[in-house]
């Protein structure tokens, strides 16, 4: 049978060669499937593999809580109706970051609220700056370094902010910017300090610290009568081992002090560097939609040139059965035929979606996409499954041939 | 297979073959009884539609009969699963063609080799015997041709050297010369024959009853019957009933041999698409 395989490769190589540009027309189908297969795998993988290496970089030994119940993010719905946690009040409160300082094994306990509005200096403003309010601890767990002057701490002035770099160039024109003055929501801010850049605006605190201007929860309060508006409260745990009784902990804390409502989720490890964004699931949904409904259209091509091949080689089918070919064979060879270009159109399709991830992700995003032998699994064996799938029917139709039907027709 | 040494190849009885459903219907063979014995050549004639070429695709395997007994080798073919019939097409049997049926993807020496690859005969080994093969039939130096180059007398003779390929015990030519001029006709007999004398047993279907001279047994079928058979009858009466039955349908065809141009070849052909 070995030999038989071999031998219907050789075939299927003949025969696809001879006609090369159905051929490729027909790969093509497949190729821009497993392209985008390959796009949203890549770059997804890199993304969550950006957030581990921050992760481990810090120890692995960080954990998040965040407001509502685990967020669904794969759900459609979600999607659909964007930032659905954006406009609710936050369920975390400063109360609970007291509780969760007491929790045993926890080093530092870091707030991250975030205050919507301007940021200005002189004639130059920008909207889309996030304005963090958080204390001084944030330096430690998320490993912020400060490049010019100091972070914020508890002896600073409520009026003190420190800025991104990028935010520093943007606003002043420098990174050289301590001492200058610039408005948040109409108040003014005093430059501390200035972070270094750090060039990771996907982490898991969701906030591009280089674009940031942070300021003490304090300050963040004013901006919200007064009332803390948490988005998410970071944990450091004293060592990686402790981690898994810190989470716990906090669950137990904290359900403590919401009344046993399960309004909060505790996040570490994976979970915690899963992307988060809306945004990115919805490009993800939509590559994947685009994926699915490419693999099954190349899947039809691959069907349709398969019957044409077998109503053209009907002559041959007849003579090779006339010859001792047993109905398997002719299955076997028609269906090697079809998963050649399933196959192929799969290696093609691999290739082009790293060449498109690579193009992607030097123009548009930080990181490179991810390798991995997992999704080149998936790339050839979804072609192998479209290639076999959609070849069975063609090849079991050339294989129910009558013989002596088939030697007469002409060509 | 176990095989009796003394059973025929080939026993038939009462061998049915209709085509159609109710009113359409066609009775091709009706009721054949025949025994072949081995090493037999055999030249079976008559006109067209009367069933020869059925009744050779049913020996072939190509084929079921709807009624009747088919013993090869003295074991009935019915109860048999068409991957056996695959099996005993490959191992036991020879196909030769009138219009040829090479691969036209593949070279002579890749379609000559080509029933060896379903014996599961590794490549090499496959093209080695396809070459001794095509070395016995003087074809060696047009190995690497295409089939299209070939010219109809050299084509005939790879099929040929195809069918012989896997030494199959039984060799059916359907009017293998049909195609062909008298005196190519005759360089396929010639090789025919010498298969014959190394001991093949050769069915051939014919309309040129000039060439029954090679066959060692002429069988004249009418109408899904066997009509004569020169192993039962006695030669004279076949002689005339052959002649006699053959004036409505092939008139011409005793006098090809002096006519070297193709156009009797050429309207046997058209007479047998007529009947298909």
């Amino acid at each position: 049978m070995r030999l038989l395989v071999l031998n219907h490769i050789q075939n299927a190589y003949d025969s696809l060669r001879s006609t090369r540009m159905r051929t490729n027309l027909t790969m093509l189908g497949v190729t821009i499937g497993v392209a985008s297969i390959t796009l949203i795998l890549s770059l997804s993988g890199g993304a969550t593999k950006v957030i581990t290496d921050q992760v481990d970089e810090l120890g692995g030994n960080i954990a998040v809580v965040r407001p509502g119940d685990v967020p669904q993010t794969t759900r459609l719905d979600n999607i659909a109706s964007p930032m659905n946690h954006s406009y609710a009040t936050s369920s975390l409160t400063e109360r609970d970051m007291k509780a969760i300082r007491l929790v045993p094994g926890v080093e530092a306990v870091a707030p991250v609220m975030l205050v919507g509005g301007n940021v200005a200096a002189g004639n130059n403003s920008s909207s889309n700056t996030p304005i963090v309010a958080t204390t001084p601890d944030l330096i430690s767990i998320s490993n912020l370094t400060v490049k010019d002057g100091q972070f914020i701490d508890s002896v600073t002035n409520r009026d003190t902010a420190v800025i991104g770099a990028q935010l520093s160039v943007d606003l002043f024109g420098t990174d050289q910017s301590i001492g200058q003055n610039f408005k948040i929501r109409g108040q003014d801010f005093t430059v501390i300090g200035v972070l270094k850049r750090a060039n990771k605006p996907i982490n898991y605190n969701n906030i591009d610290f280089d674009h940031a201007a942070i300021v003490s929860l304090e300050s963040g309060k004013s901006f919200n009568q007064g009332v803390a508006q948490i988005q998410q409260i970071d944990i450091k745990a004293t060592d990686q081992n402790s981690l898994p009784s810190v989470v716990e902990g906090t669950k137990k804390a904290l359900g403590a002090a919401h009344k046993n409502e399960h309004d909060f989720s505790v996040l570490s490890g994976d979970d915690l560097s899963r992307p988060t964004s809306q945004l990115f699931f919805a490009v993800a949904a939509a590559m994947t939609a685009v994926a699915a409904i490419s693999l099954i259209v190349g899947g039809i091509g691959i069907m349709n040139i398969m019957l044409v091949t077998v109503a053209e080689r009907t002559r041959e089918i007849g003579i090779r059965k006339a010859l001792g070919a047993s109905n398997g064979h002719i299955t076997a060879q028609f269906l090697i035929e079809s998963l050649a270009i399933g196959i192929g159109g799969g290696l093609f399709g691999y290739i082009a979606g790293y060449l498109l991830a690579f193009i992607v992700s030097r123009s548009v995003l930080t990181f490179d996409p991810l390798f991995s032998w997992q999704i080149a699994g998936l790339a050839i064996g979804t072609s192998v499954v479209v290639g076999i799938l959609f070849g069975l029917y063609p090849a079991i139709r050339a294989s129910r041939k009558d013989p002596i039907e088939a030697l007469r027709q002409y060509h | 297979m176990k095989t009796n040494p003394d059973a025929p190849v080939i026993a038939l009885r009462g061998l049915k073959k209709r085509y159609g459903i109710g009113d359409a219907e066609h009775t091709v063979l009706d009721g054949v009884d025949l025994v072949i014995e081995k090493g037999e050549f055999i030249a079976i004639m008559g006109p067209s539609g009367c069933g020869k070429t059925t009744l050779l695709n049913i020996l072939g395997l190509l084929d079921r009969a709807d009624d009747g007994d088919y013993f090869l080798a003295d074991r009935s073919v019915e109860s048999l699963s068409a991957r056996r019939h695959a099996n005993i097409r490959s191992e036991q049997i020879g196909f030769v063609f009138q219009n040829f049926n090479l691969v036209p993807r593949l070279n002579v020496i890749e379609n000559v080799a080509l029933p060896l690859t379903y014996k599961g005969i590794r490549k090499t080994k496959r093209l080695q015997l396809a070459s001794k093969m095509l070395q016995t039939f003087h074809l060696s130096e047009r190995e690497y041709y295409m089939p299209w180059q070939l010219s109809g007398g050299q084509t005939q003779r790879v099929a040929i050297a195809r069918a012989l390929v896997n030494s199959p015990s039984i060799v059916l030519a359907d009017e293998p010369t049909g195609n062909l001029d008298s005196k190519a006709s005759h360089v396929i007999m010639e090789e025919l024959s010498d298969i014959h004398k190394r001991g093949n047993t050769i069915i051939m279907v014919t309309h040129n009853p000039s060439l029954t001279t090679y066959a060692s047994r002429v069988i004249t079928m009418l109408d899904g019957k066997i009509d004569s058979d020169t192993k039962t009858l006695q030669p004279t009466v076949k002689v005339d009933t052959t002649k006699k039955r053959l004036d409505t349908h092939a008139a011409e065809a005793p006098k090809e041999k002096t006519l070297r141009s193709r156009r009797p070849a050429k309207r046997k052909t058209i007479k047998k698409g007529a009947s298909k």
